[in-house]
């Protein structure tokens, strides 16, 4: 049985994981776009992005867009993965498949 | 870490409304905005082309600039929000059936020799793009590639007399296309 995981279970990081698993292959997301979406403020979405990051899960890259620096948030494989299993544990919590 | 069933129903809840959001984030980032536009693009040049080709001939040039201009904007604009990662071998078999298609092959066939030739052909370059793309990436994109590229094929070969009605088909195939990729395709 998979086990949750305390970092991913945190409400907004939760969000985060959530909608980025739904990114196809290795497609990245825009900080700002990603933050109006979830409803998060930048410094709230910043550390939380910071612990997911420090765990793997997530990657961020910084990139120009013009002559603008953008910052691009994507969920690693291990992140996917882990997601996976806690949505897992979470279903098997509530004895659904 | 333990917790109970009605917070790990919450918990669920929470994921599914946060996949909905970004699922409709990501639907209005999907390929149709350019399937229409160059859906109408291919339709008017159709059309055009039927009325009287030698007059709209610079008309049909322009639509390809302003489309590709138009495409290069929807690139830059969609980029800002969500990107994906540039496939430089798969850029690399573009450039090189957009240059054998535009360049060697009229160059040993000694030119277009009609209207509908160059139509057909500027047609089957693309759709060859869009099969590629499809297999390369595992997407609808094969499926657009192989039925436009079928249309082209039986109109210019097999019912010339009605070959501008069958490009039109295939640019419509293109736009209806779009609107399924926007708006059933999950």
């Amino acid at each position: 049985m998979d086990a949750l995981d305390p970092t991913i279970h945190q409400p907004a990081r939760l969000q985060i994981m959530s909608a980025l698993t739904q990114l196809c292959g290795d497609h990245r997301v825009d900080f700002t776009f990603l933050k109006d979406r979830l409803g998060l403020t930048d410094g709230n979405l910043g550390a939380h992005l910071a612990t997911l990051e420090a765990k793997g899960y997530i990657a961020v890259d910084k990139q120009f867009v013009g002559r603008r620096p953008k910052t691009f948030v994507r969920a690693t494989p291990e992140g996917k993965l882990a997601f996976t299993q806690h949505v897992a544990a979470l279903r098997s919590i509530l004895g659904t498949p | 870490m333990n917790i109970t069933p009605e917070q790990a129903a919450h918990a669920l809840r929470e994921i599914e409304n946060s996949r909905l959001a970004m699922r409709k984030a990501v639907q209005a980032h999907r390929g149709h905005l350019y399937l229409w536009l160059w859906g109408a693009i291919w339709a008017v040049m159709a059309v055009l082309n039927w009325s009287n080709p030698e007059r709209y001939a610079w008309a049909t040039l322009w639509l390809n600039v302003a489309g590709a201009f138009a495409s290069f904007a929807i690139g830059f604009l969609q980029g800002r929000q969500i990107r994906s990662p540039i496939d430089k071998r798969f850029v690399g078999v573009c450039a090189t059936i957009l240059a054998f298609g535009y360049f060697v092959y009229p160059a040993l066939h000694g030119g277009y020799h009609s209207y509908r030739e160059a139509y057909a052909c500027g047609m089957l370059i693309w759709m060859q793009l869009y099969i590629v793309g499809g297999l390369w990436f595992d997407n609808y994109w094969l499926w657009i590639g192989i039925a436009v590229t079928a249309l082209i094929l039986v109109g210019f070969l097999f019912l010339p007399a009605f070959f501008w009605g069958f490009a039109l088909l295939g640019a419509f195939t293109l736009l209806g296309s779009g609107f399924y990729v926007r708006y059933s395709w999950r």
